[in-house]
């Protein structure tokens, strides 16, 4: 009998190491914050960014398009649903479906902000029962004139930047405030991850070999909090690319009868100063 | 004292295009492809160009069009035969001159 409990107990640290890393929707362009306007390629993939693990099937997509402004015109909503396609992506010990998009360049010529809003459906994570569904953004901005970067973006459930996202050095503090149906979100639980596997764009796959090395599991995924006014603060400590995932912050907490995570994810992407 | 004349006017200068950094005129045209181009403008700060002047020349200088952005800090003109350049004057230190052969669609 004790035999059986001591099995039970390593079967369950193996499944729980197995959750190490965190669920992320990924959400990639080459370069966000462009000199001039032209065409942008997205991939778009539902994985483990740190270590480029297990590919999830996300579900569909809801939507997906670019809220535009130019310093303080008119904000813009533009159409991008039309421009994805299913492809099939590799990481280095997974297959799976994701997206890619190639804007043209007649969407995205213009100087400003484009907060790019990607909305997939309805994830099962059969292990624990529940549902998961990442309302992502990424801010990218041509030719320096700003727009509506901490601005919201209207969602169910999203990060909101209070430093431009699309020009940040290493080192520099990320702060955004976590918003569900526009209010803040006190205490919200944060993910952050590096993506550490670069996207390689022509194979719809990843870099084999990460670009850092972690030393402990608790590195791979690190958790923050939001403050009582739903505020985070985060040092980026490398250049790249940075995902934030604030869990289960959204309205719906239910789909198909079961549990519902409804998350808010934001990417952005830290260079360093030379 | 020609040549200290001319060193003046270029620190001055330097002094006054170093003052925009916080504040610099950004401008980007678009040929339509109907004929006719499009110039966004606006500020390194996010204020709006609206009302800015905007100036269509020729390749010898000849101004072959004015006009102003409009609220949304656009502005439109028929595309020129030829050679031509657009400014985008915000006041000194604050201009943008952008050439025709680099306006494209």
């Amino acid at each position: 009998m004790k035999k059986m409990t001591w099995a039970l107990a390593l079967i369950a640290v193996f499944a729980l190491s197995g959750q190490a890393s965190a669920h992320f929707m990924m959400m990639h362009t080459p370069e966000i914050a462009q000199e001039k306007g032209g065409d942008m390629d997205f991939r778009i993939v539902f994985t483990h960014p740190a270590e480029a693990g297990h590919i999830m099937d996300m579900g569909g997509v809801q939507d997906f398009y670019a809220l535009y402004q130019r310093g303080d015109a008119e904000p813009q909503k533009i159409e991008l649903k039309g421009y994805l396609k299913e492809i099939a992506w590799a990481n280095p010990e997974s297959k799976g479906k994701g997206y890619s998009a190639l804007i043209p360049k007649k969407d995205v010529r213009s100087m400003g902000d484009y907060t790019f809003v990607f909305i997939p459906g309805f994830y099962f994570e059969e292990e624990e029962g529940v549902y998961m569904q990442q309302i992502t953004k990424v801010v990218a901005n041509v030719g320096g004139i700003p727009g509506n970067w901490a601005e919201p973006a209207g969602l169910p459930c999203e990060i909101v930047p209070l430093i431009k996202p699309y020009g940040l050095w290493t080192g520099n503090v990320f702060k955004a405030q976590v918003l569900s149906e526009g209010k803040p979100v006190p205490g919200a639980e944060v993910e952050v991850e590096f993506l550490n596997h670069m996207p390689d764009y022509k194979a719809n796959a990843v870099s084999k070999d990460g670009i850092v090395e972690y030393p402990h599991d608790a590195f791979v995924t690190q958790t923050i909090f939001a403050d009582a006014d739903g505020y985070i603060t985060y040092g980026i400590p490398k250049a790249g690319w940075w995902g934030f995932a604030a869990l289960g912050v959204g309205p719906q907490t239910e789909h198909n009868g079961k549990e519902l995570s409804q998350d808010a994810v934001i990417w952005v992407k830290a260079v360093d100063m030379k | 004292m020609k040549f200290v004349k001319h060193l003046l006017l270029l620190v001055a200068f330097c002094l006054v295009s170093s003052l925009a950094v916080a504040h610099s005129p950004l401008c980007d045209c678009f040929d339509n492809g109907d004929g006719t181009i499009t110039c966004e403008g606006g500020f390194s700060d996010g204020s709006s160009a609206s009302g800015v002047g905007m100036t269509v020349k020729d390749g010898a200088g000849a101004v072959l069009q004015e006009g102003k952005m409009d609220a949304n800090s656009e502005f439109s003109f028929p595309k020129p035969e030829g050679d031509y350049s657009v400014t985008f004057d915000a006041g000194e230190g604050h201009q943008v001159v952008i050439k025709g052969e680099n306006i494209v669609q």
